[in-house]
């Protein structure tokens, strides 16, 4: 995928830095198996600071952003199916995003018990993959249709928007 | 509550109903079972196969007809309209081509085995009609497309003009067999395989990679210069190809092994492309077979061009065969297929809160664990018996890819069943 527009190119840079973090979770997950990995390795920290920082950051903002000002033009250029489904994926992704939040702010307080990375690989597994899949659909449908729809002007206040919201 | 067919916006006419590419999936892998398990019934004659009638014939149209087709017609069937963005103009006619070439490759190969006129007659009529009605689809989908990807597109059109090359050659070679009107049989044959094997199941394979590789590893767009140079030199190798078999021209043969060499070393290049710039980095096994499908690749051009310098290779040409339609095309199929199959369930099922099942719910990675491993002991085995003359060796390749097989019936089972589970649309 190569976009002239700034705002795809915007959001196409935050689903790159989101699939990184994605990519270190599943990693940290591949690594440690069964066994809790250890929090005070400074890997497994800086892997669990990122995940924190990038949902708490950056994922809400992006999320809020397509909904508020892309969603809506969409629908008004008679296009609401994909809004409403992409809606639809936030939800369910935000929810469990905020448990892998919880989980990951207790680990580098307290280190991993047997349960808490039981659940943790839970919630973090589902996450990548709902937004690997996710973000496939947004690259593959949703930034080529606002490169067609959208004109140089709309164009600028968008990426502006999105920027000062991250 | 959404649909998740609606995410492509305005791609839902696009989107088929789920019992079309999957009719077509589910069968080949029966076939697939049944091309090993043919193959392992006639494996000693394997290592010195030329082209006649028998089991292995039979079990190379299983292979190509069964598995090979079946599939490229289910994909091309749904991935077509979605490249060039155009929906197909009618859908009962993809039901009518399954009909058609499911019952019509079952008698063809059942005639290869001791060549039986009519069910050979019978069969290839059918198979004919199904390929017919699938060409002029495909062609009609390709002449609607305005804003199509056209490099596929392009790709495309060849694949369709092999189509009808490689099924003229075969209604000769089988009206042939009743009437013994063909001078040399054998250079008919070879060409009908080249045709067959790089015209229309390469330059689908290549083609569709355009599109498919990029998507599944969300890398940038392929630079369309370097596209449109493997395009060309693809193109004009097969011709370089046909020309050498037709004029058995020692030149011409090397001429088109040199640039299929060519045209292959473009496309990974395009597809190294692909991952370097790629997204997703963790791709799984699929991509384990993909990328030793392409190894195949180019083991079967070296073999390719040994074969054409007379260098010895001890049944060199059946083993090139082997190496391009089981090395190359089956094992990149099957790597395509694991990763669509549960991709185009979860277009179609809903699962909690009205989102899609996650694809891990809708795979089984064990069998195909299985299967992989079963695949490359098989073409292991096999390619030494070729080259040994070992009848053991191709019988225990074959045992090997019958299991595989097997194992790959069984995820596919498991995905339609899962699929079924989560929703009613499979009808």
């Amino acid at each position: 995928m190569s976009f002239t527009r700034r705002t795809a190119q915007l959001l196409h840079e935050d689903h790159r830095a989101t699939l990184t973090m994605v990519e270190a979770l599943e990693g940290l997950i591949v690594e440690a198996k069964r066994t809790p990995p250890d929090t005070g390795n400074p890997h497994v920290q800086n892997i669990l600071k990122q995940t924190i920082a990038n949902i708490s950051q950056e994922i809400g903002g992006h999320f809020s952003f397509e909904e508020d000002q892309l969603f809506t033009r969409l629908a008004e250029f008679g296009d609401e199916a994909i809004g409403e489904h992409l809606r639809e994926e936030h939800q369910a992704m935000l929810a469990i995003a905020q448990q892998v939040v919880d989980l990951a702010s207790t680990a580098l307080a307290t280190g991993f018990d047997n349960q808490n990375w039981l659940l943790f690989k839970t919630f973090a597994g589902e996450l990548s993959e709902r937004m690997f899949t996710h973000i496939q659909k947004e690259e593959m449908a949703l930034l080529p249709m606002l490169e067609e729809l959208l004109d140089p002007e709309t164009d600028m206040e968008l990426a502006e928007l999105f920027s000062q919201g991250q | 509550m959404s649909s998740p067919a609606s995410f492509l916006g305005g791609a839902k006419d696009r989107l088929l109903p789920v019992s079309i590419p999957f009719r077509f999936f589910a069968t080949a892998c029966v076939f697939h079972i049944l091309a090993w398990l043919v193959l392992l019934a006639g494996a000693e004659s394997l290592p010195g196969f030329g082209g006649e009638t028998g089991l292995v014939l039979a079990a190379l149209h299983l292979l190509t007809l069964g598995v090979l087709v079946l599939t490229a017609m289910g994909a091309s069937y749904q991935l077509l309209p979605v490249a060039t963005l155009n929906p197909l103009a009618r859908v009962w006619p993809t039901r009518l081509s399954f009909w058609l070439i499911v019952p019509g490759t079952l008698l063809l190969a059942g005639g290869m085995v001791d060549a039986n006129t009519i069910l050979l007659y019978v069969g290839a009529a059918l198979v004919a009609a199904g390929l017919v009605v699938f060409a002029f689809l495909m062609a009609d989908n390709l002449r609607r497309a305005r804003k199509a990807m056209p490099i596929v597109a392009a790709h495309g059109w060849v694949a369709l003009a092999a189509l009808t090359g490689l099924l003229s050659l075969g209604l000769i070679l089988i009206a042939d067999l009743s009437g013994s009107f063909l001078n040399s049989r054998q250079t008919i044959s070879q060409t009908h395989m080249v045709i067959a094997a790089f015209g229309f199941m390469g330059m689908l394979s290549f083609g569709f990679s355009h599109v498919l590789i990029p998507m599944f590893v969300l890398s940038r767009a392929l630079p369309e210069r370097r596209s449109w140079v493997q395009f060309t030199s693809a193109a004009i190798a097969i011709c370089f190809a046909v020309a050498a078999m037709v004029f058995d021209n020692q030149y011409l043969a090397v001429a088109a092994v040199v640039l299929g060499f060519c045209a292959s070393v473009i496309y990974f290049h395009l597809m190294g492309h692909a991952f370097k710039t790629a997204m997703r980095k963790r791709l799984g096994l699929s991509f384990v077979m993909i990328k030793l499908s392409w190894g195949f690749l180019m083991a079967g051009l070296i073999t390719g061009f040994a074969v054409a310098l007379d260098m010895g290779i001890p049944n060199g040409s059946t083993l090139f065969g082997f190496l391009i339609i089981v090395g190359w095309l089956l094992t990149f199929l099957t790597g395509i297929q694991q990763r669509i199959m549960p991709f185009l369930a979860s277009m179609h099922t809903t699962g909690k809160k009205g989102i899609p099942p996650l694809l891990s719910e809708l795979t089984a990675e064990v069998p195909l664990k299985i299967h992989a491993v079963c695949h490359v002991v098989a073409l292991v085995f096999c390619a030494t018996g070729i080259v040994t003359d070992n009848t053991y060796f191709v019988s225990f390749g074959a045992a090997a890819g019958l299991a595989g097989a097997i194992a790959f019936a069984v995820f596919a089972g498991l995905v339609i069943s899962k699929l079924r589970k989560k929703s009613d649309q499979l009808t």
